[in-house]
């Protein structure tokens, strides 16, 4: 008898994948937005078409998919190059498939599938040897070649239990359609007979009031009733309160691409042209530590910068280009009142310090921003379904959390913007704040419980990436 | 094993909740709400208003494991100060396995006076210990809450003893009054509202003796 996918996976995962759970709730407590059809298929896979761009107290808002999933896994494919060639058609077919019944839009599914080292290391080493794109600053100061996508590390503010995963393969379903991704992850998960052991799904949800009704976050923490529900304002996009999507806060499209910025050497190949890095971490949010412990002025203080002000009532903050911080700002901030704000103690690395013209001709204005968040709100204690709950202290009730999710065009790029969070600036100036000190605000409510890095190729290169190049 | 302890400090006016002398105390018991303040707390809270020369208010309920007698089990500090303001914490302590559950309460006057006291943020850096003043009660909600005859204004993010408490805060021939509660394990946010709203409703004032 063959080995089904299903019979692999049991009944376990191949349950959770299927069931909803209470993100069920997102469907019901929330109208889907209006939005744009796409313009096609990019080459990326990590840019999402049709997003609606709303006005927020004056500031244009982004307004990221309703429903997000994150599907982690090892292989069980075979590690010769017939069977992996063969898997690699298998999945690329199961893609195909996806994109032909979605559009790359909230309203459709936005698939995305990355790569972890483990994958490069033990399926197509000596093709990642040749091919995996190099750093050029994380190799400058290294003084060696150091690739794109490195192991995820600790940061200062970390618990010294934050697991570092090893996982083969991650992909990203976002839609505004909880069955679109149910689909999608059937289509992947479930009918690829026996090409993946599942080792976690991740869930979690977005999307602000911004129409003046009771947010999707504020709403589904309530029904879970997590503590500190209550206190989360009524139109918060996230549990924390203010607005991360600005536009001008995320990254435009391509940025954070391998060719964009230069940050990134490609190695004289087109192999990874449009693709990215993708940093997937989950982190605990203390709400009654965040409401309860930090006034309206601190919790401002910390999430900006020092001394902004701020209307109480007001969730949307501008960060538009002539908003951003320098090193030397934040300095300045921390000699005058030993804080620092999140977003702008981050904006010296991850904006843009000169105008960059892209090799496709676009122009990047300075103060641009350069990832991509795709970050979403969780109910997860601390994954929706886990393979090994001892090690990943898998729990049912629900605790309010954020799956990070964020494009960068390397592991390093990423790494220099988490550590300017902790007060480790680009310019090499220490802050010395204690690890998860309230100076640096959200670090002191906040508890990372996993990181991963992941490559993601370009679309034509999505499924198995090098494994065409095996002998 | 569990154990029940009752925590008496003068230092937690500074520092918070928590404590370091424990007593031992009988099971918890739930008071009825009445109209006057209860005989067994009405000498504590009378002597109060005659110290502080205003009046106060005794308050008739007290959510289950305490009760408001000054001089009782559940005391956790009586303080006055110079300018007559007071505070009277009572607080009741559960340690089961390293699980705290905890209920605390605590109310000030202000005899006289009708503004927001000021506290000082401390937090160190290298050693040092950085202090700025900042409004004791902070994060005002937008809706006040009208119980009884007193309407009261919500405060979600206040300081020393009150640190991690919603505070409810009113004014009365001008002095500010307020009653506060720990928001932990066993009353959550909501529960703790709702123990904030029966307390206050059935506050009873106290005149100072002649």
């Amino acid at each position: 008898m063959r080995l089904t996918r299903r019979r692999l996976l049991g009944s376990a995962a191949a349950g959770a994948l299927a069931a909803a759970g209470i993100y069920e709730l997102v469907d019901q407590l929330a109208g889907s937005p209006q939005r744009s059809a796409a313009a096609g298929l990019t080459p990326e896979q990590h840019l999402l078409d049709g997003l609606a761009v709303v006005v927020d107290s004056d500031v244009e808002v982004t307004v990221p998919p309703l429903h997000h999933e994150v599907v982690t896994a090892t292989l069980r494919t075979g590690t010769g190059a017939a069977a992996l060639q063969e898997a690699q058609a298998e999945l690329e077919q199961a893609l195909r498939g996806l994109d032909e019944r979605y559009e790359a839009t909230p309203a459709g599914l936005g698939v995305t599938v990355a790569w972890g080292l483990p994958y490069f290391r033990r399926h197509v080493a000596a093709q990642a040897a040749r091919h995996l794109p190099f750093d050029t600053r994380a190799s400058a100061t290294a003084g060696k070649r150091v690739w794109a996508l490195e192991s995820a590390v600790r940061f200062p503010s970390d618990p010294p239990d934050t697991i570092l995963e090893k996982n083969d393969v991650a992909v990203l379903l976002r839609s505004d359609s909880l069955d679109a991704i149910a689909d999608g992850s059937e289509a992947l998960f479930e009918e690829l007979d026996g090409m993946f052991r599942v080792t976690s799904v991740r869930r979690g949800f977005v999307g602000g009031g911004f129409d003046g009704s009771r947010s999707l976050p504020k709403r589904m923490a309530m029904a879970a009733g997590v503590p500190g529900a209550d206190l989360i304002p009524d139109a918060a996009e996230l549990f924390l309160g203010f607005t991360s999507t600005q536009k001008a806060a995320l990254g435009p499209p391509r940025i954070a691409n391998f060719e964009t910025l230069g940050y990134v050497d490609l190695r004289g190949s087109r192999y990874f042209e449009h693709g990215t890095h993708m940093h997937v971490s989950h982190l605990f949010e203390n709400l009654e530590a965040w409401y309860l412990n930090f006034d309206h002025r601190e919790r401002v203080d910390t999430t900006f910068r020092p001394g902004l002000d701020v209307p109480v009532d007001t969730l949307t903050v501008p960060q538009d280009p002539d908003d951003v911080q320098t090193t030397a700002d934040v300095s300045a901030d921390y000699r005058a009142t030993r804080r620092i704000g999140h977003s702008g103690s981050i904006q010296p690395s991850s904006r843009l310090a000169e105008t960059v013209r892209g090799p496709d001709g676009t122009v990047y204005a300075k103060g641009t921003a350069i990832p991509q968040r795709a970050d979403f709100n969780t109910l997860d204690n601390p994954f929706f379904w886990t393979a090994n709950k001892q090690r990943d202290g898998y729990a049912r009730e629900p605790a309010a959390g954020l799956h990070f999710v964020t494009f960068n065009p390397s592991s390093d790029d990423f790494r220099r913007n988490r550590l300017a969070m902790d007060g480790v600036l680009p310019d090499g100036t220490v802050l010395p704040f204690e690890p998860r000190s309230r100076g640096q605000g959200f670090n002191a409510v906040l508890q990372t419980t996993h990181r991963q890095n992941f490559l993601v190729p370009p679309r034509a290169h999505r499924s198995f990436p090098l494994a065409e190049l095996r002998a | 094993m569990r154990y029940v302890v009752l925590v008496a400090i003068l230092a937690v006016a500074a520092s918070g909740c928590g404590g370091e002398e424990r007593q031992t105390a009988s099971a918890p018991r739930e008071t009825a709400a009445v109209a006057s303040c209860p005989k067994a707390w009405k000498a504590g809270w009378q002597r109060l208003a005659n110290d502080v020369g205003s009046l106060v208010y005794c308050p008739t309920w007290m959510p289950p494991e305490v009760d408001a007698k000054i001089d009782g089990r559940f005391r956790n500090g009586r303080w006055v100060d110079d300018d007559k303001s007071y505070l009277v914490s009572f607080l009741w302590l559960d340690q089961d396995a390293g699980v705290s559950r905890e209920v605390h309460v605590n109310f000030r006057g202000y005899p006289g006076r009708t503004t927001i006291p000021t506290c000082e943020s401390t937090h160190s850096v290298e050693g040092k210990t950085i202090r700025k003043p900042i409004p004791c009660f902070s994060d005002p909600q937008p809706k006040k809450r009208r119980l009884g005859d007193v309407t009261a204004t919500v405060y979600t993010a206040n300081q020393g003893i009150d640190e991690w408490h919603v505070l409810y805060a009113w004014k009365r021939n001008g002095s500010l009054y307020t009653v506060s509660e720990h928001v932990v394990s066993p009353y959550a946010y909501s529960q703790v509202i709702q123990n904030l709203d029966r307390m206050t409703r059935g506050l009873v004032a106290l005149e100072p003796n002649a």
